[in-house]
């Protein structure tokens, strides 16, 4: 297969599937729900921005267009440039080295395409790849602008990484579930992860010592921010279900 | 009858001022054009028994399609006026007020059915595109970011905040500035020399011999004050 197809018609034509499958074995044409599909093909940014890109016009694209995450936001539910890109890429298919490139290259450079990246990884990989990808990610720190129907928030580039390891539904679209890291850990798929705080014993041990001497808790600012960040996710956790209504 | 030659004694007869066609030529065109015709009804035929839509075949000249370089702008139409013929409202077909297809003549009044109908099949073959796109590898991509990565490099260069960086930037304009200024009264002054000379030049030329009493005193004289002559500024 030499060429896409400029348009999305052919991806979605629904009279028996042709095209190839996801590494995971889904469908890329019916990863996402319908009604966030029609919606998509239906708004401005996709007809204009999105018709005839391929993968190197995907980085000009969120460069340009991608200011913040998000699946529909607004009453109208309008999808987010980033929900379109995503929806392309799921049409594209890109290869792991493109990934690779979006991920490390492109990613250290823009934040989005990372988080563009980090998302279609986890809608189309297998459990232990989506790990493999983004668990390296766990420590990038920078800011992300996060829209909801509800307003705008601020979140991480770590948050947005651990909610899609560990979220089922992020984005408007409801994440196919994967087995949990223990698990993958107890087959030996996986190696088990090594934590940038360091070792969780040494950590459960050293409680005592941070109460005592509260400079050397200091010193990490991972560790100051990871500690702020879990009222954070205990939130998110209660918000889930009126976003899984939606 | 003698003879079939007028009164002129020439054969030219009353309509040969008209315009003579090659009728074999076009006898010739009809029919290519008439086997082309039966051969398109044909397929469109076939296409039509076996339960088909009819597509005119690709010529083989078609390019790849591209995502568009820059959106729909239609603030640069602000203020201008477009005088418009008075039945040209009707229907899509022509030219009329709205965004104009000139490939497919065809008008469309918003910016939506005009993004549809540029991705419309009907206008990629009009065009002539395939519609379709070249896949790129992971070194065009490796690319494009660093493209991209040195274009806003660039352009944060361009767009510094501090007074300390803004004055900076305006000594060195005014720096520059100075340069030319310096370089062009150089020349200036260069380019009058090489002329004083070629006139002392041309003057010992002329020798004592040539010259006749008194003849040239007065440009001398006039040479020597640093002027060329009265009125005219030519030579």
């Amino acid at each position: 297969m030499a060429n896409h197809r400029a348009d999305e018609k052919r991806f979605l034509d629904d009279r028996g599937n042709s095209g190839p499958l996801a590494p995971n074995g889904l469908n890329p044409a019916t990863i996402m729900e319908k009604p966030v599909v029609d919606r998509i093909i239906d708004c401005y940014f996709w007809k204009d921005q999105c018709f005839g890109v391929n993968e190197a016009d995907i980085v000009s694209r969120v460069v340009d267009q991608v200011h913040f995450i998000g699946g529909t936001y607004g009453d109208s539910q309008k999808p987010s440039p980033f929900l379109c890109l995503a929806f392309k890429l799921l049409q594209l298919a890109p290869s792991d080295d493109i990934l690779r490139e979006y991920l490390d290259f492109g990613g250290e450079k823009f934040k989005y395409l990372r988080a563009l990246a980090c998302f279609y990884i986890r809608m189309t990989r297998q459990a232990k790849d989506v790990y493999r990808f983004l668990e390296p990610f766990l420590p990038d720190s920078r800011k992300l602008k996060q829209k909801r129907r509800t307003g705008t928030t601020l979140t991480y580039m770590d948050q947005f990484v651990d909610d899609l390891l560990t979220k089922d539904r992020v984005c408007a679209t409801t994440l196919y579930k994967m087995p949990k890291r223990e698990i993958l850990e107890d087959l030996e798929v996986l190696e088990p992860r090594v934590s940038a705080l360091g070792d969780i014993e040494d950590l459960l041990d050293g409680e005592d010592v941070q109460e005592v001497d509260p400079d050397a808790a200091r010193e990490d600012d991972s560790d100051v921010e990871m500690s702020n960040r879990e009222p954070a996710d205990e939130r998110e956790d209660e918000r889930s279900p009126e976003r899984a209504s939606s | 009858m003698a003879s079939k030659k007028g009164a002129y004694e020439t054969t030219a007869s009353d309509t040969d001022f008209r315009k003579k066609y090659d009728r074999e030529e076009y006898a010739q065109r009809a029919k290519e054009r008439e086997a082309k015709e039966r051969e398109e009804n044909k397929a469109r035929y076939e296409a039509k028994l076996a339960g088909k839509k009819y597509y005119k075949p690709l010529t083989g000249d078609e390019t790849l399609t591209q995502a568009r370089a820059s959106r729909l702008d239609v603030s640069q139409n602000v203020g201008k006026v477009t005088l418009m013929p008075a039945g040209a409202a009707t229907g899509k077909r022509g030219r009329g007020a709205g965004f104009y297809c000139a490939d497919c003549d065809l008008t469309f009044k918003d910016n939506l059915q005009w993004v549809e109908h540029e991705n419309s099949m009907q206008h990629l073959r009009a065009i002539g595109q395939t519609g379709e796109v070249k896949r790129a590898t992971a070194d065009d991509v490796h690319e494009r970011i660093l493209q991209i990565w040195e274009r806003l490099e660039e352009e944060k260069k361009q767009d510094v905040k501090t007074l300390g960086e803004r004055l900076e930037v305006r000594k060195e304009e005014e720096d520059r500035e100075r340069e030319e200024r310096r370089q062009k009264r150089l020349a200036v002054a260069e380019r009058k020399r090489l002329e004083k000379e070629a006139e002392l030049k041309v003057k010992q030329e002329y020798g004592e011999d040539v010259r006749v009493e008194g003849e040239h005193d007065e440009d001398d004289m006039m040479a020597m004050m640093g002027m060329k002559g009265f009125g005219s500024s030519k030579k």
